[in-house]
């Protein structure tokens, strides 16, 4: 049952820390979602072998964890659930990609494991970034911003609506699990004879229980409507960070940064 | 399934996206909102479902590895094809924030590999025809099967395709797609089962959830394929279009990844390596273009490696340190707040 109170907390904990207050958490909602999806577009740009181009992009990840509060680990253990599908596809390169590409300490290093490596470091900055535009924005603003961006009301409904009944329904499933379990006298799962039966009768709780929230709310003057959207001007702080989240990783894909750093240094040059 | 930020270029995520937006502001379009308003929680307690459902893992048999349901074809059969893509893009969204599950950039083509084949394609054109002659537990049992499998083999070759135009993997088209589609065989047999013994199920008890004509009310009578047809082919256009961009610029592909899987030598694999990574330079680097290896001479290759690897140790430690120092230099300051506060 480990499993389950914990997918739970592992959905609302990054909510938890979204309602912080600190630097990142002031800034417009906006801002961040540009930031964010500008930063993935360039680390995703650059090609497989580029492992030394992506480096320069830790940066972004790590100091915002850093001002936001957020804890390192919480971000960390959620990368790594990121990480199989992604493996998969970068371990093929291994297989298929064993052009050597430097021999560094008599050790040869192919073309597939750079290729390798750069897949799974891409991966954990995308995500990273995603993890934190979450832990620092609450749903409730970002939600706003998509009303802002004139997505339908609908839409937006049906993805808070969604988000919320995700935990009552978990609720609802560990409470049918656990009582499967006990009278089948095992914590196996569910056979596959009984999957129809059980996810069917989940479903039709499910189903009875939209019926009763939707008639709830109805009570308390639930419309689909148009509503007032709030307007937040962009600060002055905003657009600096806007500036300096954008200009830093085009900067850092149009110059090699980790090549022009070592440079810097005596006689490192090989 | 879901695809990842990482193996995506961020032309092939484009593209996806335009495909996915356009066919969800169809969706949008073909609700008659009124109707809508008391099927909201419904379809936002589908999407729940679908969240819950995919935690009770099966044991797979033989394999005893284990598997979940995806959903696509359960949700349209009880919403319709419409509102399912719809509940099906906000659970891909929040799996995408939340659970670091998929990715923002590849949010479009998870949504349309996962939600527009099954509820858009599969299900009107294939589920909803053979359930016509009438509904009974077999019908539904056998249809179902046969939809999830169609909808997830046309979902994991859409995931082949789009990862090989990224550029991402090495792996050669033909054995990545012989690789996923038997895997997303024996997937699609078991989801197939358990979503069919779900539908049966359902049929049989409440009847009423299933989505047939009264509840096609939701959906606006003016009901013409043809601007979804309109959306495909825009899709295909683009989809088409990148993907003669690919050949053209490496016509001997395929004859290539065959040679590879036999045994080539690393000289002539190295020149391939070369081209191959131009060509999809060409196709999905709007930036200037990074010559990272491309310079013949192994020695300098070597050098620039090695500078290149103590740059990156380099930074790395800097970036550490810098996070370190921030969050060193907050706590101070809350613990000096704490004690004027107290004093």
């Amino acid at each position: 049952m480990k499993n389950f109170s914990s997918k739970v907390n592992e959905i609302y904990s990054l909510e938890q820390f979204s309602s912080m207050d600190t630097v990142i958490h002031r800034l417009h909602p906006s801002v961040k979602i540009t930031a964010t999806f500008f930063y993935i577009l360039m680390v995703v740009s650059f090609d497989r072998y580029a492992f030394t181009r992506m480096v320069p992009y830790v940066f972004y990840p790590v100091i915002i964890i850093a001002l936001a509060e957020i804890p390192y680990s919480l971000i960390l253990s959620r990368l790594l659930l990121a990480l199989p599908f992604t493996m998969f596809a970068g371990i093929s390169n291994i297989l298929f990609d064993q052009a050597i590409l430097v021999r560094i300490l008599g050790v040869s290093i192919s073309y597939g494991f750079v290729s390798f490596v750069t897949l799974g470091f891409r991966a954990l900055l995308c995500v990273a970034a995603i993890l934190i535009l979450v832990a620092t924005t609450p749903f409730t603003s970002l939600t706003g911003q998509l009303r802002r961006m004139k997505i339908p009301e609908m839409f937006i409904v049906l993805f808070e609506m969604t988000y919320r009944y995700i935990g009552s329904l978990i609720e609802e499933t560990t409470i049918m699990i656990i009582a499967y379990q006990l009278r089948r006298n095992s914590n196996k799962g569910i056979d596959m004879k009984h999957m129809g039966s059980f996810v069917g009768q989940l479903l039709i709780r499910s189903f009875d229980k939209a019926q009763q929230v939707y008639d709830a709310m109805k009570c308390r003057g639930y419309g689909l409507y148009a509503r007032h959207i709030k307007k937040v001007r962009l600060t002055a702080l905003d657009y600096g960070f806007l500036v300096i989240a954008c200009g830093l990783p085009l900067l850092f894909r149009l110059l090699d940064v980790s090549q022009t750093f070592q440079q810097f240094l005596p006689g490192a040059r090989t | 399934m879901h695809m990842a930020d990482a193996l995506l270029s961020p032309a092939v995520g484009a593209a996806m996206y335009v495909a996915s937006t356009g066919a969800l502001a169809r969706s949008t379009h073909k609700i008659d909102v009124e109707a809508l308003e008391k099927k909201i929680p419904i379809m936002a307690v589908a999407g729940s479902f679908v969240f819950a459902a995919q935690m009770i893992n099966f044991t797979i048999p033989i394999t005893g590895s284990s598997g979940h349901i995806g959903g696509g074809i359960l949700l349209a059969a009880m919403l319709g094809g419409y509102p399912a893509l719809m509940t099906i893009a906000a659970v891909l969204g929040i799996q995408a924030l939340f659970f670091a599950d998929g990715g923002l950039l590849a949010l479009g083509a998870n949504i349309f590999n996962l939600g527009v084949i099954p509820c858009l394609f599969v299900y009107p054109l294939l589920f909803k025809p053979l359930m016509k002659k009438g509904t009974s537990a077999k019908s539904i049992t056998l249809t179902s099967i046969l939809a999830v499998i169609v909808s997830l083999q046309l979902g994991a070759f859409g995931v082949v395709f789009e990862t090989v135009l990224s550029g991402i993997t090495k792996l050669p088209f033909v054995t990545f797609l012989l690789m996923m589609q038997p895997i997303h065989l024996a997937i699609g047999i078991i989801e197939g089962i358990v979503t069919a013994g779900v539908l049966a199920f359902v049929f049989s008890m409440r009847p009423e959830i299933l989505d047939h004509e009264d509840n096609q009310r939701v959906i606006k009578k003016s009901k013409s394929l043809k601007r979804v047809f309109a959306i495909l082919l825009l899709t295909t256009l683009i989809m088409g279009g990148l993907l003669a961009l690919f050949a053209s610029s490496n016509p001997d592909g395929l004859e290539w990844s065959i040679q590879k899987v036999t045994g080539v030598s690393e000289l002539e694999a190295q020149g391939f390596v070369h081209s191959f990574a131009a060509s999809i330079q060409k196709l999905s680097a709007f930036m200037p273009k990074y010559d990272y290896a491309s310079s013949g001479n192994q020695s300098s290759i070597n050098a620039t490696t090695a500078a290149g690897l103590i740059g990156s140790g380099l930074t790395f430690a800097l970036a550490g340190s810098i996070g370190f120092g921030i969050t060193r230099a907050k706590k101070k300051r809350k613990r000096k707040e704490t004690e004027s506060a107290l004093h």
